[in-house]
């Protein structure tokens, strides 16, 4: 069986551009949630978000590809900067690089072209918000009685020499909001011509997307695909949504970095977040040929659906996260024992974090794993969230030490979390993800030796 | 050697009934689903017309006693449960006795649509009359508003992965769970992924498929704005014309399709009736622009070959070939130009092969159209006849396919091919044959 392992990391996160700021934050046990600036929040209870430093999308775009970043929601944005990054981690030489830099400079570096038909893309996204402002300028010359929309006007103006409300849009409108905008766009700039596929499951797209990425290069459909999600719930439309559903901190806003409190006594809702992350993953002896940086080798691989109407109800059980754990063990060839490193995907939600944590008592109870919520300082960025944990279980790996913890001071469940940071020998990292409509998916990595 | 993947079920709900054979003989007939709007008034839209599901599909019938805890969820999703229920009850996997951990869920299902009235009243209260250009929004007000106005679940509910939350939750299917939105090309990849699923013993059932509306305000001015749709607003029925010269745009369409896949070990344990075999998957990326596909389709010459390459098959192998066939000038003769480059090679060359669109019949069901074409390619290997391309009068020298012009063909078909390509430039190709124990 081919084996594939994680060579390239791109993580774009409240904690900052690029992997580096993302990990000195992990290992600094560093919040960077802070108080919603982006727009006026005065109206909700939940006030405070984990919000990216300010970045120029463009940096991270071949010239000749600029003018698209004006059809770019912030979604698709943080995807094509955190796939530029990772690209650039693994040395790879993409059509997109070289545009700046030639490939023989690149290549005398010890930077590895690679074949863009043997290259896939995989990139999780969420339900894209829409830009308010634009749609709404577009609808104000429509307006009917009492502030509704008179679609007539919408679609064709009372006067033929004005333009209809909806031609106020630009014509490429749509295409900003399509999920599979990510993984096209990143697919384009460095031209990847593999299989390319948009997983829409929550907070469980990343483990799925790299799950199926990795089961097509061990087929020999590709050598190497991008991988990961990205999404920004930092807009008015996602903070009414959670809010409605209060799923959001409400007693957070005067602490922001103590607001989000995944497994702790004290957690009463998590934080509205942006982020997300791009990894590059590979055939090992393709990897290993080209003389690859390689994190950790991806070796099981777990799925399952919790089939409650999760949204209204989580699975008080755990069972069906707990067998997306076991099956990721069971395909890995390991037992619970083996593993040194769990990252579970509390948000802070507490009728959630005690599912995920029944799961994860029920399959690591007893054993030396070190629990970590890795969630505390970003919050939730939805289809980006697995993607970040599996960015911090590769590193983890490779640099063979596990951050601490935040804001889990009282953990439920008698849950093994740990306050400060552990160094000890780490074979096997496992990243667990329970989306809010059900689905589930456990990733584990192991330590390249 | 690697697991073997059939079709136990199938289910739709379509612009041209909701149950296999109503629709099927409509197919057949060259009947055309496509009629003015009714969703919404589109009077005044660019386009006035579109493929709807008509008003006698009823959920709620269909749904039965599990109509309550669906009955918030969109349209979208009540055309793909409606279809997964038919389609799983066809299987007869409802008297199965099945290991929920092993019945899995992968569908191609779209987003719900906005709370469409809601969303423009919340908007415009909120925003001062007449502002100059470049105002914002007073998202305080804005939000006051809202959280008085929207109602949770219907807010919810547009996530794109409730419609695998409510499947799941109403056959207790616990297995691998999955949905991909990768645009048009969407359940067709659904398909080909859960068989996969199935092949690396992940799970022995899999629910696949997917379901969409765009038929929306929205929706159709997005593709309004990209003049992607066809405005022959004076004959809904002969607009969309899939290969013919005086083709001009899609006809956007609306519903769901479903395919119950089992590994064989597991149908035949069970002694299911197996409707066909999946027998090839390919998939790739053009990589080219977010708005057109690549002009010599590159991308959708790989899925093909990809396809053809697992089925372990030659181009003279595949019989029929369901299309894209969107009604657009670009991908009839893209697609045309692909299916060349790959059929050329064979006796008669690409001409030999019998090519249709049923979409000049039930118009795009975007996320959902690959799997109602699948379905449709089962249908025609079981009846040996291929659903006709409605609508076509005027050749086009860059279409100079045999594309069973207006009338159905009985013809021996044993495998059919069917495309897809996602714009955006992700591209899937799925083969079915029939199933020979």
């Amino acid at each position: 069986m081919r084996r594939v392992v994680i060579s390239g990391l791109g993580s774009i996160s409240p904690h900052g551009v690029g992997t580096q700021p993302f990990w000195n934050a992990l290992l600094e046990g560093k919040s960077s949630v802070t108080p919603l600036t982006k727009f006026d929040p005065g109206a909700f209870d939940s006030r405070v978000g984990g919000q990216i430093p300010p970045f120029k999308t463009a940096d991270h775009v071949p010239k000749s590809y600029r003018k698209a970043t004006k059809i770019m929601a912030r979604d698709i944005e943080l995807a094509v900067v955190a796939a530029d990054l990772a690209i650039r981690d693994a040395k790879l030489i993409s059509k997109g690089l070289t545009e700046a830099t030639p490939a023989e400079t690149l290549q005398a570096q010890g930077w590895f072209k690679f074949d863009p038909t043997r290259m896939g893309c995989n990139i999780g996204a969420g339900l894209i918000c829409v830009d308010l402002d634009e749609l709404t300028a577009a609808m104000d010359q429509c307006r009917g009685p009492s502030d509704t929309l008179d679609l007539a006007k919408w679609g064709r103006s009372d006067d033929p020499s004005k333009t209809s409300g909806m031609e106020n849009l630009t014509p490429l409108w749509l295409l900003k909001y399509l999920p599979n905008m990510l993984a096209c766009h990143v697919s384009i700039i460095h031209d990847t011509q593999g299989p390319s596929n948009t997983i829409t499951c929550g907070q469980a797209s990343a483990g799925l997307a790299l799950a199926e990425a990795a089961r097509t290069i061990q087929r020999g459909h590709a050598d190497m695909a991008l991988v990961g999600g990205c999404e920004s719930k930092i807009n008015p439309m996602a903070l009414m949504r959670l809010s409605l559903l209060h799923r959001l901190t409400t007693k957070g806003n005067d602490s922001p970095v103590s607001s989000c409190r995944p497994y702790d006594k004290a957690a009463e809702g998590t934080v509205l977040a942006e982020g997300g992350a791009v990894l590059v993953i590979e055939e090992y002896e393709h990897a290993k040929k080209r003389g690859a940086t390689i994190y950790a080798e991806v070796v099981g691989l777990g799925m399952s659906a919790s089939a409650s109407l999760s949204v209204i109800e989580p699975d008080e059980t755990g069972e069906a996260p707990a067998m997306a754990l076991k099956k990721a063990l069971k395909s890995a060839g390991i037992t619970a024992n083996q593993v040194g490193l769990v990252i579970p995907p509390g948000l802070g939600v507490p009728r959630w974090d005690k599912s995920d944590a029944k799961a994860i008592n029920m399959v690591f109870g007893g054993t030396q794993a070190t629990i970590t919520p890795m969630r505390g300082g970003v919050g939730d960025c939805g289809a980006g969230a697995q993607a970040l944990d599996l960015v911090a279980a590769s590193l983890a790996l490779k640099e063979q030490t596990i951050p601490p913890t935040i804001n889990c001071t009282d953990p439920i469940d008698g849950l093994n979390v740990n306050q400060d940071r552990v160094n000890k020998q780490l074979d096997y990292a496992v990243v667990l993800a329970t989306a809010l409509g059900g689905q589930n998916s456990a990733v584990v990595l192991k330590k390249i030796s | 050697m690697r697991k073997r993947v059939v079709v136990t079920g199938i289910g739709w709900v379509t612009p041209l009934g909701h149950d296999i054979e109503t629709v099927w003989k409509r197919l057949i007939a060259g009947d055309s689903g496509i009629a003015p709007t009714t969703h919404f008034d589109a009077k005044t839209f660019p386009t006035t017309f579109a493929a709807e599901v008509k008003k006698d599909f009823d959920f709620k019938t269909i749904a039965g006693a599990s109509y309550e805890k669906h009955k918030k969820a969109g349209r979208n999703t009540h055309y793909g449960m409606a279809a997964a229920m038919n389609a799983w009850k066809m299987s007869g996997l409802d008297k199965a006795k099945l290991d929920p951990y092993q019945v899995g869920i992968y569908l191609g299902a779209g987003e719900g649509g906005l709370d469409f009235p809601n969303f423009t009243h919340v908007a415009l209260a909120a925003w001062p009359e007449n502002s100059p250009p470049g105002s914002t929004l007073n998202i305080k007000t804005w939000g006051e508003i809202a959280l008085k106005t929207f109602d949770p679940m219907t807010e919810v509910e547009q996530e794109p992965y409730m419609t695998i939350s409510h499947i799941a939750n109403e056959f207790n299917a616990r297995g691998p769970s999955l949905n991909c939105l990768t645009a048009c090309a969407a359940s067709t990849q659904a398909i080909g992924e859960a068989a996969e699923i199935i092949r690396s013993g992940d799970a022995d059932v899999m629910i696949s498929g997917g379901s969409h509306t765009m038929i929306h305000p929205f929706g159709v001015t997005g593709f309004n704005r990209l003049t992607a749709l066809s405005t022959l607003n004076d004959n809904p029925k002969g607009a969309c014309r899939p290969f013919d010269a005086g083709r001009g745009g899609f006809v956007l369409g609306e519903g769901g399709g479903i395919v119950i896949l089992e590994s064989l070990e597991h149908a035949q344990a069970r002694g299911a009736t197996i409707l066909g075999e999946i027998a090839g998957y390919g998939s790739s990326a053009d990589a080219f622009r977010v708005t057109d596909q690549h002009p010599e389709g590159r991308g959708a010459i790989v899925a093909i070959r990809e396809a053809l390459k697992d089925a372990e098959m030659k181009p003279q192998d595949i019989q029929y070939i369901n299309a894209h066939g969107t009604g657009t000038k670009e991908n009839d003769s893209t697609e045309t130009y692909a299916i060349k480059a790959v059929f050329d090679e064979i006796q008669g060359g690409a001409k030999a092969v019998p090519i249709s669109s049923i979409k000049s019949m039930m118009g795009h069901l975007i996320a959902a159209a690959g799997a109602v074409e699948l379905i449709t390619c089962i249908l025609a290997i079981r009846d040996n006849i291929i659903p006709p391309t409605a609508n076509y009068s005027q050749f086009d020298p860059d279409c100079d396919l045999d594309y069973v012009p207006n009338v159905a063909r009985k013809v021996k078909v044993d495998t059919a091919m069917s495309n897809s390509f996602g714009f955006g430039g992700q591209n899937d190709t799925l083969i079915v044959k029939r199933f020979v124990a």
